[in-house]
């Protein structure tokens, strides 16, 4: 039985694909946005999220804390990154939930059987499961068996990506899966390797090819004030080749905020949110859900 | 059919928004009198001057059906008598019986002998000298009048000749009362009509006149008429012990919207007028939609729409349940479009009706071994119960067992004895918790010897089937079904408890037994980290939890004693309940801390729910996930345990919000699940009207399966929906 990195399951989902739906949230990601709201999912392996303000000054994390990361002086909690070794000792004695260990493996029988227990909300609405990330297809074999069990359930699936894989991966679930919310951020390869850290020739190039495979494609569209509105237009001349394939517009909001800060990422982003009459605007400009 | 909204004029839209408007400024009212009020809010208008003196049996109280009786009559005679300007119909109440009269039992009928018990165990709500909580079956009323139901009094009184002829001398008071007090609300309108100017009032006086003086001769012929013999009821059944049920408003007034509508004598924007004014007379339980009792028909009508619409459009806390039902092929388009109407305005307005599921109340209610025929017609009719109108008398929502207490004494057992072991402290919780059921039971046989000759069901009684007709009071014999009500409450509380001592104290071994003990008798004092250590385990509601294992365990035990004998003397039926009410407050008050991390003094869990804040780890907080655990540990023989959804309104606000919670409905129902309370509203709003109440006058809550003003509520009940909804 194959075991999935995952950073968190989210049973209600009303945002991530038809109906209501179970999503399940892969750990690791090959891109780097900037706007990244889950930026928890960024790296593939199991780091530590940090509230101080939950903090009660136990020194429980100093006391099991073997590299000496965890320090307290006049009462005030500081952790040294360069020194945790990601032992994770420190989360684990922290009853607090100041110290949260973000990312643990799980089977693809146990996410499973968790999906299954919302089966009957996907009958009523239409829903299923939605295996996003991170990027989910990152983690091909565990991606490969739950959505194989899915299928035999008779359960919709959608893959939540940004197609930056190699099109093998796309080969061995293609057949799998009902859905593909596929992310486009840039069609500039410049500004596209500006705002994730990678080019963007790949992500194109295997959009192309499963577009023509026939798969059922609902592009995602995230729009960020200063980093990527030049590009929306170019996306939409882009996309008008396959005019069965629909565009999702996903405006910028800043609820990744605390979790930045709580990963202690000090170089937040400034944006501010678009209005909601600007992103209608855009919208009926480009002709985007 | 037309399952449009109804078309309204801006006229009437106008009057019915004065209404509105006159709820509140005698809600302002009521605030600055009385404080707070946690319970419905009821429609009652307070006339500060009123006084009234009762007449009294030797020991200073007032019990007997007669001597309640002629209270009551003269009570309704010397009661104010009130019409809204703006309303279609006549009559207000005043406020409940037991603030101007004092009620009450005997004291040598009191169960003495369960004192000691109900001390120890808390026991607030005994189930012994409840009252109401049955829902009358109104077609009765409706077919006879109020005159007829005095000559139906008559009529068994001669032929039963009873020995004590006391039950049908204080039901005939009773009618004789209200058809005066009828008929003077009738001269009040024609007063009314004479002194006023503006001729859409003077006709609207003259109207209600005609009704209520016809209404003291013959049972109601039209729909207003019809609507009014409603309002009159209310009133009454409100001012004596606050009954609330109405019934399945829909099918009760089926016929009479259609005649009149057919005849052209009424419009159904004045239909929506009509039904705004029976909800600004009083917030009694109502339902709408369902099915026959065959099963092979939905009871949809236009009404159901109209009644919909009314609610809407009035915009106050109004108790209507919408029944929910798995589709009839061919005939689910109308029942579906009347949910997801009443979802549309769920979202809308913040708060709406509440939704009553269908298969868990039938199927439930088969279970203790009625045909499931009779647990359809079980109608929504309490702020989370269901009852078969005019035939059941269920007593659901008066009693309950704090199982939280029962653990209590189980670990108090433990640290005496030093005898420490999971297996050990179950034993002890199954004793205690099977002391405390017991103790209910023998209170249920006292209160079926005793409640005819003290407090009997003067009002209710009219309007069931068997009450009249064998001079019996509906607690003792007057209905065909008994099956009476204990609800087990706290249970997430106690579940996280046994989760969490099996967790940290037996398997890690982090708090030794003694630890455990000290912690809870010094209230965690210094101990935070160990306080959090066994707080934050998986609670209930994280999927296959050890906590969720626990929960069902206590259910099933629960269930057992409840189900697995009769009351002991008198061998009465009776049917677990998993309901808290609005009363976690007020049951954590007395409450020492528990080993889930709860301080002593803190809310316990409301109903079979899971604790606010349950959902940690991979698992985020979901409407799903809590509904799952609701569904999960319902009781299962058709009483109630309500899941409650404060949603945000960002989650449902784009296109897909009311498709999903429909499906959340939906997939409750088919689950399980048997009453679901939602409200819809953004976290800003709710915590500045939290912070500031008066400036949100019209916010409408659902705080469990009855709406109320948020302004109305104590700080303590808005911190519990502030609590729910900051966990989502």
């Amino acid at each position: 039985m194959e075991g999935a990195n995952i950073f968190n399951i989210q049973h209600f989902s009303v945002h991530d694909g038809p109906g209501v739906r179970t999503v399940v949230f892969f750990k690791g990601c090959s891109l780097h946005c900037k706007w990244c709201h889950n930026p928890e999912s960024i790296r593939p392996e199991a780091e530590i999220l940090w509230y101080p303000e939950k903090c009660i000054g136990c020194r429980a994390c100093e006391v099991q804390c073997p590299m000496g990361a965890h320090s307290f002086t006049a009462g005030v909690h500081r952790i040294d990154k360069g020194k945790c070794s990601h032992c994770f000792l420190c989360c684990e004695e922290c009853y607090a939930d100041a110290l949260v260990r973000v990312g643990e493996e799980k089977s693809a029988e146990e996410i499973f059987r968790e999906i299954m227990r919302n089966k009957a909300y996907f009958d009523q609405s239409g829903g299923g499961a939605t295996f996003s990330g991170g990027e989910c297809m990152l983690q091909p074999k565990a991606l490969h068996e739950l959505l194989t069990l899915c299928r035999q359930s008779g359960i919709h699936t959608a893959v939540d990506t940004a197609g930056n894989v190699p099109w093998q991966s796309f080969e061995t679930i293609k057949d799998l899966t009902d859905l593909f919310l596929y992310d486009l951020k840039a069609l500039d390869p410049d500004v596209h390797r500006a705002c994730t850290g990678a080019g963007n020739e790949r992500i194109l190039d295997n959009f192309k090819k499963l577009a023509e495979a026939g798969s059922n494609i609902l592009v995602r569209i995230p729009y960020i004030p200063g980093y990527n509105d030049q590009e929306l237009e170019g996306i939409a001349a882009f996309l008008s080749a396959w005019p069965q394939i629909k565009a999702e517009l996903l405006p910028y909001h800043s609820l990744g905020n605390s979790k930045h800060r709580a990963l202690q990422e000090e170089d937040l982003l400034d944006v501010t949110a678009p209005t909601k009459e600007t992103v209608t605007q855009l919208k009926q400009k480009y002709g985007f859900l | 059919m037309n399952t449009e909204k109804v078309v309204m004029s801006q006229a009437v839209t106008d009057r019915i928004m004065r209404l509105h408007d006159s709820k509140l400024a005698i809600n302002d009212k009521k605030i600055a009198r009385h404080g707070s009020i946690d319970i419905d809010d009821h429609g009652f208008i307070d006339f500060e001057d009123f006084t009234f003196k009762a007449e009294c049996a030797p020991d200073g109280k007032v019990h007997g059906c007669a001597l309640i009786g002629r209270n009551l009559r003269r009570f309704l005679n010397e009661m104010p008598k009130y019409i809204n300007p703006d309303s279609a119909l006549a009559t207000c109440w005043v406020g409940t019986f037991d603030r101007f009269v004092p009620l009450g039992i005997a004291e040598e009928d009191k169960p003495k002998e369960l004192a000691e018990t109900i001390k120890k165990y808390r026991i607030t709500q005994a189930g012994f000298g409840a009252m109401n909580h049955l829902c009358p079956d109104m077609e009765i009323g409706l077919s006879e009048g109020w005159q007829g139901l005095l000559e139906k009094i008559r009529h068994y009184r001669k032929k039963n000749r009873p020995a004590d002829p006391d039950f049908y001398e204080g039901e005939e008071q009773l009618a004789l009362g209200i058809l005066e007090w009828v008929e003077a609300h009738g001269k009040l309108a024609e007063e009314l009509a004479e002194q006023e100017s503006d001729p859409f009032r003077k006709k609207n006086y003259e109207e209600i006149a005609k009704i209520n003086f016809a209404l003291t001769k013959r049972p109601p012929e039209t729909f207003r008429e019809a609507v009014q013999f409603l309002a009159h009821f209310q009133s009454v059944d409100r001012t004596y012990f606050a009954g609330g049920a109405l019934g399945a408003l829909d099918t009760l007034l089926e016929d009479y919207f259609e005649r009149d509508i057919a005849a052209g004598a009424l419009t159904e924007e004045e239909a929506v007028w009509i039904l705004a004014s029976l909800f600004f007379n009083d917030t009694h339980y109502t339902q709408i939609g369902g099915l026959t009792p065959a099963g092979d028909r939905e009871v949809t009508s236009r009404l159901s729409f109209v009644i919909l619409d009314a609610m809407h459009l009035l915009h106050i806390p109004t108790n209507l349940g919408i029944r929910v039902h798995a589709p009839i092929e061919g005939q689910s388009d109308v029942a579906e479009a009347l949910l997801r109407r009443a979802v549309e305005y769920t979202i809308a307005d913040g708060y709406g009706v509440c939704y009553s599921l269908e298969k868990g109340i039938a199927e439930g209610f088969a279970k203790n071994g009625f045909p499931v025929e009779l647990g359809r017609m079980r109608v929504k009719c309490g702020c989370n119960w269901v009852a078969i109108p005019g035939r059941e008398y269920p007593l659901q929502d008066v009693t309950r067992v704090n199982m939280a207490v029962a653990l209590h004494y189980a670990l108090d057992d433990l640290q005496k004895d030093g005898n420490c072991s999971m297996e050990r402290l179950w034993e002890r919780f199954c004793a205690h918790l099977a002391t405390m059921v017991d103790c209910i039971k023998k209170g249920y046989d006292r209160h079926y010897e005793i409640m005819q000759r003290n407090l009997p069901e003067i009002v209710l009684n009219l309007f069931m089937h068997g009450t009249i007709e064998r001079g019996l009071n509906c607690s003792n014999g007057g209905v065909d079904i008994l099956d009476l009500n204990i609800d087990g409450i706290a249970l997430a509380t106690v579940a996280d408890s046994f989760a969490a001592i099996q967790q940290r104290v037996v398997e890690e071994e982090k708090i030794s037994w003694d630890r455990l003990f000290t912690l809870l008798q010094t209230n965690y004092e210094g101990a935070e980290r160990e306080r959090l250590m066994l707080k934050n385990i998986r609670r209930f509601g994280s999927p296959e939890s050890m906590a969720e294992e626990w929960a069902v365990r206590i259910r099933d035990y629960f269930v057992s004693l409840c189900k697995g004998s009769p009351t002991p003397k008198h061998h009465l039926m009776v049917v677990p309940g998993m309901f808290s009410h609005g009363d976690v407050y007020a049951y954590g008050r007395t409450l020492e801390a528990t080993p889930n991390g709860r301080f002593a003094g803190e809310p316990i869990s409301h109903s079979s729910e899971p604790d606010p804040g349950f959902a940690r780890g991979v698992d985020t907080f979901s409407p799903a996930l809590k509904a799952n655990a609701v569904a999960l540990t319902q009781a299962g023989y058709g009483n109630s345990a309500p899941l409650h959804l404060d949603i945000d309104t960002g989650l449902v606000e784009n296109g897909g919000g009311v498709d999903a919670l429909v499906a959340l409905i939906h997939a409750h129902e088919q689950a399980g699940g048997t009453l679901i309370n939602m409200n819809c509203v953004s976290k800003e709003k709710l915590l500045a009207a939290h912070e500031d109440p008066a400036s949100y006058p019209d916010l409408v809550v659902r705080v469990t399966g009855y709406s109320a003003f948020f302004a109305s509520l104590s700080k303590e009940y808005r911190q519990q929906i502030v609590d729910r909804f900051l966990s989502a």
